[in-house]
């Protein structure tokens, strides 16, 4: 049977709408995205490598995104703060190249510059690459977990999955405690088969997915028991209910088409839920002025419209740029970063 | 001086940029160095720009003032997700030594008015470690919880406080509550493990009671996931693992005998299967024929979305089972 397509799919639109994220103004009500500026950076300019629209990106402007990313990085020895900030928020033209207070970096900030910099075809030869993993040890707590930032900022899997992605982008592994890592892991898988935050608390699609692809990169899968593997996966496959939700029982929503979509693809277990009609739900959150929105008649926004996309990527839909799931980039952007490691 | 409902449209007119307040004069505002070709950028309100201006300001000399105060309040109504904000008022609030319960107030009610967000939630828990006071964090996660029982923050806030000051009493009455208003509350039933589990723990007498309370309602409504994972979580702690509870077997016997088809309900039967076939048998009721119809049914009508994994689990329980033939022939 043909799918039903009611939904067109409007890859042009969507182009504008990320070009417009990434290139004008976004309306002051984005104000409480402020210091956050660099994860909507990485949504934008992702989403645009999955629509294969970089090598369009005119090369003056390339570079001018890779010398902003760059003018966020901040090394500081001594304060053991290096790595990249979300914003300029703190920059002033006094303490441009050196520390000062409170410039400190945040893990998923400098997640999301390094992603975005390979996207860009960056070779990350201007990362001080020591500086940020001598930072990145102190991150990390003694149950494993890692915290965000030097002081101020909370512990949780999202950041553990950053930090996993860090060392991998970097290829050294030498700052993280990576047995202590795994048990914060293994301690945050809940009785249903899914994992958590943290120890104790409910399963999550979003942390599942920050969990698995940390054991994909640090080659530790093997670690859940046949038993942990079975449960994780058919927790997993649950979330489908024509879209993809988070949690049992929860509305579906088109974030978890990546969170869940790509969980289910690190295990190898994607084709248990293939169809052709899979797209629809998603293709239902696009706004006819281009982006994604959690539900249907919502506004939309970077992260599900970047999500969305990676999501429809996963279903092989529109001929989009395939995705390397643990690490939330193209496979075009994880060959480019095989080249130049 | 303004205060945190400055935000309020109301009050706008009467809003004073810090660049025109007298207690001000002193310092010159700095400006922040983005590029001439701005990347993600963000059409700051005027309010916006003049307010950083002088945080930028206060935080290069990291003042500790009364004004300082002031201007962090500002800032985090703002942008209540800037971290730094946050983390210069609680180095201001030390400094100054300030009345912390007046702080927890203040933090309360934006919490209220924004309970996803993960900063205000961080801020009042360093409160409450300063303090080492839990005593109103019940019921301010109540209060977000009234509006949306599955709020993550609301949840992760509770259980932190729960353990780390041990207010395990009265915690299962709370559960309780929210089931009876709905059973689909995921979040509900996972709080029920924590809570056990870091109590009592399973025992016998524990998991035979959870076993009775979760059939109770598995029953009331059979297509509730959340429920049938709690079970097959108490499970865990049964030494004859899934297969082999009698009260359970039982109801699940009962409840297909009468017709039910729950896609829960046939999932779980051929995991029972699995486990009886894989340790050799024992309950002929657990068969690999029995399997083999349920992943049909559920292939062909309780759960076709998900026919491909249902066949994949049919097809590894048949190869196991030759696999296994093949073994004990060629041993003979």
């Amino acid at each position: 049977m043909e799918p039903i397509n009611i939904h067109k799919f409007a890859p042009e639109l969507h182009r504008k709408y990320l070009s417009f994220i990434l290139n004008g103004k976004m309306p002051s009500s984005q104000s409480t995205m402020d210091t956050n500026r660099s994860i909507l950076m990485y949504f934008a300019v992702s989403g645009l490598d999955i629509l294969g629209e970089i090598e369009n990106i005119p090369k003056e402007r390339i570079k001018s995104i890779i010398d902003w990313i760059y003018s966020l990085q901040v090394v500081n020895n001594e304060d053991l703060v290096s790595g990249f900030q979300g914003s300029t928020t703190l920059n002033t033209l006094e303490n441009k190249n050196q520390g000062s207070n409170y410039k400190w970096s945040h893990i998923a900030n400098t997640y999301a510059c390094l992603s975005t910099l390979l996207i860009l075809g960056d070779d990350l030869g201007r990362v001080n690459r020591q500086a940020i993993l001598d930072s990145l040890k102190t991150l990390q707590l003694p149950d494993g977990s890692f915290k965000g930032a030097k002081e101020g900022v909370e512990n949780d899997m999202r950041f553990v999955y950053c930090a996993a992605c860090i060392c991998h982008i970097l290829d050294d592994w030498s700052a993280v405690k990576v047995e202590a890592m795994v048990e914060f892991i293994l301690n945050s898988i809940s009785y249903d088969g899914g994992i958590g935050q943290g120890p104790d608390l409910e399963s999550h699609s979003g942390s599942t997915f920050c969990a698995i692809a940390t054991l994909a990169l640090s080659n530790n899968l093997d670690r859940l028991t046949k038993a942990q593997f079975v449960a994780l996966r058919r927790w997993l496959l649950y979330r489908f209910d024509g879209g993809f939700n988070g949690r049992p029982n929860k509305p579906i929503d088109t974030c978890y088409s990546f969170w869940t979509g790509g969980s289910l693809n690190i295990l190898d277990a994607y084709e248990f839920i293939h169809n052709k009609n899979n797209p629809q739900f998603v293709l239902m959150t696009q706004d006819r002025h281009g982006g994604f929105s959690k539900w249907g008649h919502v506004v939309p926004d970077p992260m599900h419209t970047y999500l969305g996309l990676a999501g429809l990527s996963l279903m092989g839909f529109g001929g989009l740029n395939e995705m390397n799931c643990e690490l939330n980039i193209t496979k075009r952007t994880s060959e480019h970063l095989k080249n130049i490691q | 001086m303004s205060d945190y409902s400055s935000d309020d449209e109301s009050n706008e007119e009467q809003y004073v940029l810090y660049k025109d307040r007298p207690e001000w004069k002193d310092v010159t505002p700095v400006k922040q160095d983005d590029i001439d070709e701005p990347v993600v950028a963000i059409d700051y309100t005027k309010k916006f720009e003049d307010c950083y201006d002088y945080f930028r300001a206060v935080v290069q000399k990291k003042e500790i003032s009364e004004r300082a105060l002031e201007l962090t309040q500002t800032a985090a109504c703002l942008n209540s997700a800037n971290y730094t904000v946050w983390q210069y008022r609680r180095d201001i609030l030390k400094g100054l030594n300030k009345d912390l319960h007046a702080e927890l107030d203040f933090i309360e009610k934006i919490i209220i008015k924004q309970s996803k967000n993960y900063q205000v939630w961080h801020h009042r828990r360093v409160l409450v470690e300063w303090l080492q006071d839990p005593v109103k964090e019940k019921h301010l996660t109540e209060t977000v919880l009234a509006k949306d029982a599955k709020n993550y923050h609301a949840w992760q806030h509770r259980q932190w406080v729960i353990k780390t000051f041990k207010l395990f009493d009265g915690e299962l009455e709370y559960v309780n509550t929210l089931l009876t208003d709905d059973v689909r509350n995921n979040s509900a039933w996972n709080q029920r493990y924590f809570v056990i589990n870091n109590t009592t723990g399973f025992t016998e007498d524990v998991l035979d009671r959870e076993i009775d309370y979760t059939l109770f309602h598995a029953k009331a409504v059979t297509e509730n996931e959340s429920a049938w994972n709690y079970l097959r979580g108490l499970l865990l702690h049964d030494k004859g693992g899934l297969s082999k509870n009698k009260k359970v077997t039982e109801f699940v016997e009962n409840l297909y005998e009468s017709g039910n088809r729950s896609p829960f309900l046939l999932a779980i039967i051929v995991d029972m299967c699995y486990e009886q076939i894989g340790d050799g048998g024992g309950d002929s009721k657990y068969s690999l024929q029995r399997a083999k119809e349920l992943c049909e049914a559920l292939i062909g009508k309780y759960d076709t979305i998900r026919a491909n994994y249902w066949q994949h689990m049919l097809d590894t329980l048949q190869s196991s089972c030759k696999d296994e033939a093949g073994a004990s022939t060629s041993g003979n």
